[in-house]
């Protein structure tokens, strides 16, 4: 589950979930939410590979987040399904989805930046939990 | 939405408000706000104060963490602060002192028109400039440059645009800094974002950029303002827009890069995001070398979107842009930090002057201030909001005397975007512009909600403590008649 809050000039994503992997791929979600009015026009068409490196939980889903938002502005690439594996020392994700089509994806937020201001993960009683703010 | 803050703020006088070093052990100067009694109750309602106290744990800062009347919450540094390091008493340089968003800034472009000529042509030129400017998220420009160029053009600034007839050699002396942060070094900016600002330089972003048209409605210093060549009706071209994906990518390259970098210094931080390296260390001289570059970008951008401008006034009005006067009044920067000579506890020193929305108010007399301006001060552009106004003033000696030569950068936000988006549901806010007389068109439905007037403070209150506590004098006040947004 996520959901986009509020912050005074920019925007804040935040998302639960029963386990790390599900937390990252539903971070990545919001992200989109967030950059894409609509996400569900963003077809899952080709898959890549991500992978990212970290042991450090926090850095390690900023780093995740940070290299969907590059693919997005210098590649012009959004993505609408994503698989996480999280570990230890890192996380390898297959991501789904297609370039930008100004016809299809009405864009909603300019994302500058993910930032660290109040970067959190996690557990909670139900599984984890986390929230990022990101620069608009 | 976090608490009110609920710390101390002692009345200094009518316009300033400090936050004691006594409030908290990490603090090492006081925190000081230039707001009146009516801002300061706004400014209470987040935790922007706890920011600018925050700021005041930094290693080497000179005076006091200071914060503008425009303030607002912001990540790690809050919007509207300034804060001077000195690197002999180990100051630090903070990317996050700067912002994604480097050399984020405004210029006022100035026509021979007044506004009874522009009205009936109003809504043809805001089309016309709509469609040539590319705005909003993921829009390319027209201009695309190799990563060899990208690089030349952030070590030359808008000189390698206009040597190639986009712009006049004249723009430079009227642009900060001439339009070239000296010592930048292109090659420490990454591969990653030059290639993110490889086809986005004359692109206007979204968020809160924009392109006005404006119309002079009040003039208050009329010596002033004629030394800046304005008078009452005349219409001007606001652009406001920063170093786009290339300079976002700067600043995450840099938090990235100095993770580890505050306890290698022996340095403990209240917030992750103010993360910051000893400004004459490795680390730190690495950052600001990139972000010289990135600034430099920044200043091509406003320029070629400038000209983007001037173009489509020339096809609206059938002559050359030189004929219709479009004479760049100024650029300034309003995330940045420079290394500037001040004064202070009676010594000159040279110190890092992070700016993270404000902006440079040189006073007249000062040798960086352009010598066309030298006897007024430097024009110091203050963007308002798109229904009320935006603002030129000069900057005045308080700016020296008190805030490292700094002043206000906007209104300030006083509603998030969300909540924005909450009260524009169910209005037009386009047709609530017109009918206030402005036209008004964004690339994205939500740009116009959250950016709707309501969203900031009055920019007057602003700029009305600016001009009491004498960081800047009010020089005229436009009101804008078109818009295009992101």
């Amino acid at each position: 589950m996520y959901e986009l809050f509020e912050h005074t000039a920019d925007l804040g994503l935040r998302a639960t979930a029963p386990d790390l992997d599900t937390l990252f791929a539903e971070m990545a979600q919001c992200l989109f939410t967030a950059i894409v009015e609509a996400p569900a026009t963003i077809r899952s068409e080709r898959p890549e590979t991500v992978e990212v490196a970290g042991a450090d939980r926090e850095y390690l889903l900023f780093d995740w987040l940070k290299h969907l938002l590059y693919k997005f502005d210098a590649e012009h690439q959004v993505y609408g399904r994503f698989e996480v594996k999280v570990r230890d020392d890192g996380l390898t994700a297959t991501v789904w989805g297609e370039p930008l089509d100004p016809a299809r994806h009405l864009l909603n937020h300019e994302v500058k930046a993910i930032t660290y201001h109040e970067l959190k993960v996690e557990p909670t009683a139900g599984g984890w939990a986390a929230e990022v703010i990101v620069d608009i | 939405m976090k608490g009110a803050y609920a710390g101390p703020l002692e009345r200094v006088d009518s316009c300033c408000y400090r936050i004691p070093k006594s409030y908290r052990p990490d603090m090492r100067v006081d925190g000081l706000i230039f707001a009146n009694e009516t801002l300061l109750e706004s400014i209470k309602k987040d935790q922007a104060p706890d920011q600018v106290a925050n700021v005041a744990t930094l290693p080497g800062i000179q005076g006091a963490s200071l914060a503008m009347p425009d303030i607002h919450w912001g990540y790690g540094f809050c919007i509207g602060g300034v804060c001077a390091t000195d690197p002999a008493e180990g100051g630090v340089i903070s990317p996050g002192g700067v912002g994604y968003d480097i050399n984020c800034g405004v210029r006022l472009v100035k026509t021979n028109l007044f506004w009874d000529e522009v009205k009936p042509h109003v809504r043809s030129l805001v089309k016309g400039l709509f469609h040539t400017i590319p705005a909003g998220a993921g829009r390319g420009g027209r201009y695309k440059f190799d990563p060899v160029e990208t690089r030349r053009l952030m070590g030359e600034g808008p000189r390698f645009v206009i040597d190639r007839d986009l712009g006049v050699p004249r723009d430079l002396a009227h642009t900060e800094a001439n339009g070239r942060i000296t010592d930048g070094d292109p090659h420490e900016v990454s591969d990653f974002a030059v290639k993110r600002g490889a086809e986005q330089c004359g692109t206007l972003g979204s968020g809160n950029h924009f392109l006005e048209v404006q119309v002079v409605d009040s003039v208050f210093d009329a010596d002033t303002a004629k030394a800046f060549g304005l008078e009452l009706n005349q219409v001007c071209v606001m652009i406001h827009s920063g170093s786009r994906g290339l300079g976002y990518q700067v600043c995450d390259d840099a938090l990235a890069a100095f993770r580890g970098v505050p306890a290698k210094y022996g340095i403990t931080l209240p917030d992750r995001q103010l993360a910051c390296a000893p400004a004459d260390s490795p680390e730190g001289k690495k950052y600001i070398a990139a972000m010289r570059a990135a600034a430099n970008y920044g200043f091509c951008n406003r320029q070629l979107l400038m000209q983007q401008a001037r173009e489509v006034f020339a096809t609206e009005f059938g002559r050359k842009w030189e004929d219709l006067g479009m004479e760049l009044l100024y650029d300034v920067a309003h995330n940045i930090a420079k290394l500037e000579e001040h004064v202070v506890d009676g010594k000159k020193k040279k110190v890092w002057v992070h700016r993270k929305g404000a902006t440079r108010a040189f006073p007249a007399g000062h040798p960086e201030v352009p010598e066309a301006f030298r006897a007024v001060g430097q024009p110091v552009i203050i963007p308002g909001d798109m229904g009320r106004a935006s603002w030129v003033l000069a900057g005045s000696a308080g700016s020296m005397a008190r805030t490292f030569g700094s002043t206000c950068h906007g209104a300030g936000r006083a509603m998030s975007r969300t909540a924005a988006k909450m009260q524009a549901t169910g209005r037009k806010i386009e047709k609530e512009l017109e009918a206030k007389g402005v036209i008004a068109m964004a690339s994205s439905r939500m740009g116009l909600a959250e950016e709707q007037p309501a969203a900031y403070k009055n920019v007057d209150h602003v700029v009305d403590v600016v001009h009491e506590a004498n960081l800047s004098r009010k020089v005229a006040r436009m009101r804008p008649v078109g818009v295009i947004k992101g």
